[in-house]
């Protein structure tokens, strides 16, 4: 499995990735990754279990310290900041764990959201998600799955981020609100790149621009436009 | 036969040293630190190796001592069955209270022990003040008889006593590091989740890291109570609690010699520092914490990576081709 | 036992209750959000009683003297957080103990520079009695009790009601979904921890006039309050609030039963609640992280 080619820099670039490498402790995860993400591009990062995907996410979030390698997002570097300053920049992690604020309700988790961005104007939010309007007063503990993932996603977006980094936003949810969600996700990237992991490779198929695969911490295939995209992802494997 | 003089030969240094050490240091000075070191082994070992701390050392050091003391008070005097009671005082309220004590997650483990020493403490000074004559302790020193061999109620020959019990002690403790079993401790420390799906149980490890550990501490009571001649319930004093905690960072929690050598270092400073600066816990507690931001490797910790690169480095260039590293 | 002995015994239990509820809480935080053990709660409870000592000899108030032990109680707190608990966040818990252990040591040094080691007595702000069913009760620990009821509804209503509070209620759960709303935890983190310094001042602050003043006066508390913690179960503030009430109790009416079992009961309380629940009663099994 040869390198693939580096993607040319861009000067539009939002989000750039180059030479990451990531270990967790003693052990190495992410071997000199380069990636790179554009604005409202829809970028899918896949690959199997333990292969690296939600490391990372987590490295560009500002929730592990790389060894090595740079990035970058706007010309300024996301490297040795802490998490919460790279969220306030506007690039929002939004983890695979389901896991929401269950003591606090609905409106609560919402509140904490638009704390830090000062981005009170819930409309956006439940325009998206319009369930969310109805659940404001529950405890966020008896939600469901796919309720807290669109509350998890909901409270990323306030404050307009630039990227959204969503770790298998589809995992364990029923096929209607994958749907629910994959139209979220199109709307959403009018205004907002995506850099979405994901085991699913049908909605992969069907919304991203750009597909990273990654194996043992390397890239070992990029796809950069439809068209490899269709043929390398939709017809191989669908 | 190279092999064996290999796996010996730290402790046997180690222990002539301290032998040697006899000829220039005050004989009460180095009993003092023989016992204390056995005392802190049990917590270092459970620390650094298990990863388990207690604040309650002092409890299991009672039982030791209180066993050992009732023996000599009121039934016989001979010492060494005296301390061998205190031994097995200690193994049995190890099996009683470490199925439980065990179960607890780290930071309730030290509380609990922290509460097994103040019971132990009340018991001794309040409760049970009728047999151990509460806070005036119980005077054995009388009462112990001059044994065939060693006599122990005779500071030198109990020193002689006491260094082939730590000789013997550590050559077991350096045998289980060695054994399987060490590497079961060590895993449990470091990561519970893969030494499950290996097969072994962490909890069993624990459990019997615990017995061991507060085993060796109820000897170091037992002689304490042979060797002072006295014992009372200030051995488990709430301010008592965190010496042997202190003195194993100091050392460097999990090493083989680290109890050795932090309790020279913490003996040796408090007499120092008491006298010339009087507030011992400022320094202490200080020195603690430096110790903490700095690595916790403590003294003994620090040590001895530089000696065994010195070491390891100058066996290769000599060319003795041997794979195994004896670990100091 | 007479109703009256039996009325005083229970006062006394509430207000020692309010006492260790009061150092308590602020260990219950710092564990449910930071994850450490802050074993120097103990020195700012000793801090606040020295400070209550020194002030109310000076100005003869002995109010004063418990709020002056509450604020210097917290700077230190803050002094301590701000200068080594931050490097030691992401380290394992026992570190943490070891840590805050050898703060606790060392300030209980400083005091002992300062004040020196002969025990010290505080006034009692006031000596009225309150006549409660035929029952003379000092009214200072009326007071005691009540504050720490104040203090509890106050923590209360900062934790459900102030978005500050809601986030930490939030970082108890999880802290690195908080951080990834953009919210500073690192302020979050200080907050909490002058919160509990301040209060644990305030502990000692209250109690000073109930006991002599002495340089271990932290040590000897140190088993108790952990008990309450313990038996409440670490990360919980009702629990807290339930367990050093019954602690309090069964210190006081155990000690009119039987003076040296009182001391021990809570303990084997604590052994027996943990047999059962091995996280406490309100604690939850989610804490590891």
């Amino acid at each position: 499995m040869g390198m693939p080619p580096h993607s040319a820099a861009n000067n539009d670039e939002l989000l750039a990735v180059t030479g990451l490498t990531v270990s967790y402790g003693e052990s190495k995860v992410l071997f000199d990754i380069d990636l790179s993400v554009r604005p409202r591009q829809i970028v899918a990062c896949v690959g199997r279990n333990g292969a690296g995907k939600t490391t990372l996410l987590k490295s560009i979030a500002g929730f592990l310290k790389p060894l090595a390698g740079s990035i970058t997002s706007d010309h300024t570097s996301l490297v040795g900041r802490k998490s919460y300053d790279i969220a306030k920049m506007g690039i929002k992690y939004v983890p695979q764990d389901k896991k929401v604020f269950s003591d606090l309700t609905v409106r609560e988790n919402l509140e904490l959201g638009s704390y830090a961005t000062k981005d009170y104007n819930w409309d956006r939010v439940t325009d998206y998600f319009p369930k969310l309007k109805q659940l404001m007063g529950r405890k966020a503990g008896y939600l469901s799955g796919g309720e807290r993932q669109m509350l998890m996603i909901g409270r990323a977006l306030l404050g307009s981020p630039k990227v959204l980094l969503i770790d298998e936003p589809t995992e364990g949810l029923a096929p209607s609100i994958v749907a629910h969600l994959r139209s979220v996700f199109a709307e959403l990237s009018k205004n907002t790149a995506l850099v979405i992991v994901e085991q699913n490779l049908p909605l992969v198929c069907a919304i991203s621009s750009k597909v990273y695969a990654i194996k043992e911490g390397r890239i070992v295939a990029e796809l950069a436009d439809r068209e490899s995209i269709k043929a390398d992802v939709c017809e191989r494997y669908l | 036969m190279v092999k064996v003089f290999r796996w010996w030969w730290g402790i046997l240094l180690a222990f002539s040293l301290l032998a040697v050490s006899r000829v220039f240091l005050p004989l009460p000075f180095i009993n003092e630190i023989v016992i204390f070191s056995i005392y802190t082994l049990g917590c270092s070992f459970l620390l650094g190796r298990v990863g388990l701390i207690s604040f309650g050392q002092p409890a299991y050091l009672a039982v030791g001592a209180y066993a050992t003391a009732f023996y000599l008070f009121y039934f016989g005097t001979n010492p060494y069955i005296g301390i061998l009671l205190g031994v097995l005082a200690g193994l049995v309220v190890s099996f009683i209270v470490g199925p439980l004590f065990v179960r607890l997650r780290s930071d309730y483990f030290a509380l609990v022990n922290l509460a097994l020493a103040v019971i132990v403490f009340y018991l001794m000074q309040k409760v049970l003040a009728g047999i151990t004559h509460g806070d005036n302790g119980l005077w054995i020193l009388t009462r112990i008889s001059s044994t065939p061999v060693l006599d122990l109620s005779r500071p030198d020959q109990f020193f002689i006593f006491a260094l082939l019990v730590a000789l013997a002690v550590w050559a077991f403790y350096k045998y289980l590091d060695d054994s399987i079993y060490g590497a079961c401790c060590l895993a449990t420390k470091i990561n519970e989740d893969k030494l499950k799906f290996l097969g072994y149980s962490n909890y069993s490890v624990r459990l019997l890291a615990f017995v061991i550990a507060n085993t060796t501490t109820a000897l170091a009571g037992a002689m304490y109570a042979v060797y002072l001649g006295f014992v009372s319930p200030e051995i488990t004093s709430p301010a008592r609690a965190a010496d042997p905690v202190i003195v194993t960072i100091l050392g460097g929690a999990g090493t083989l010699y680290g109890p050795i050598v932090g309790a020279f270092a913490y003996t040796g400073m408090k007499d120092v520092i008491s006298k010339l600066i009087g507030n011992w816990e400022l320094f202490i507690g200080f020195l603690l914490v430096f110790i903490m931001l700095a690595g916790e490797h403590g003294i003994w910790g620090t040590l001895q990576p530089l000696l065994e690169k010195l070491l390891f480095r100058k066996r290769v260039t000599t060319g003795t081709a041997d794979s195994e590293e004896a670990h100091l | 036992m007479d109703a009256q002995l039996l009325i005083s015994g229970v006062i006394f239990g509430l207000s020692i209750g309010g006492i260790f509820f009061l150092m308590a809480i602020g260990l219950s935080l710092c564990f449910g959000l930071m994850r450490i053990i802050s074993l120097d709660q103990l020195l700012y409870y000793s801090i606040g009683a020295y400070i209550t000592y020194s002030l109310s000899l000076a100005t003869g108030s002995v109010w004063l003297g418990v709020l002056a032990g509450c604020v210097v109680a917290g700077i230190v707190a803050f002094a301590v957080e701000r200068l080594i608990f931050r490097r030691i966040y992401e380290r394992e818990l026992t570190f943490s103990m070891i840590t805050s252990f050898g703060i606790l040591i060392g300030g209980i040094g400083v005091i002992k520079y300062f004040w020196g080691v002969v025990p010290r007595p505080v006034s009692v702000p006031t000596m009225t009695q309150f006549d409660i069913v035929g029952t003379e009760v000092p009214v200072y620990r009326l007071i005691v009790v009540a504050i720490a009821f104040l203090v509890y509804a106050g923590i209360w209503l900062f934790l459900n009601r102030t978005i500050i509070g809601k986030a930490i209620r939030a970082g108890i759960e999880d802290v690195e979904h908080v951080e990834g709303l953009g919210i500073n935890v690192s302020r979050l983190f200080t907050i909490t921890f002058i919160i509990a310094g301040t209060l644990s001042g305030l502990a000692g602050g209250l109690h000073a006039p109930l006991i002599m003043v002495d340089p271990q006066m932290g040590l000897e508390v140190l088993a108790f309050v952990f008990m309450v913690v313990i038996i409440g179960g670490l990360g919980s503030i009702k629990g807290t609030l339930v367990s050093a009430f019954i602690v309090g109790q069964v210190v006081s009416l155990g000690s009119i039963l039987y003076a040296p079992l009182a001391q021990m009961a809570p303990f084997a309380i604590m052994l027996v609640i943990l047999l059962i629940k091995p996280t406490g009663l309100y604690g939850s099994a989610l804490l590891k992280r």
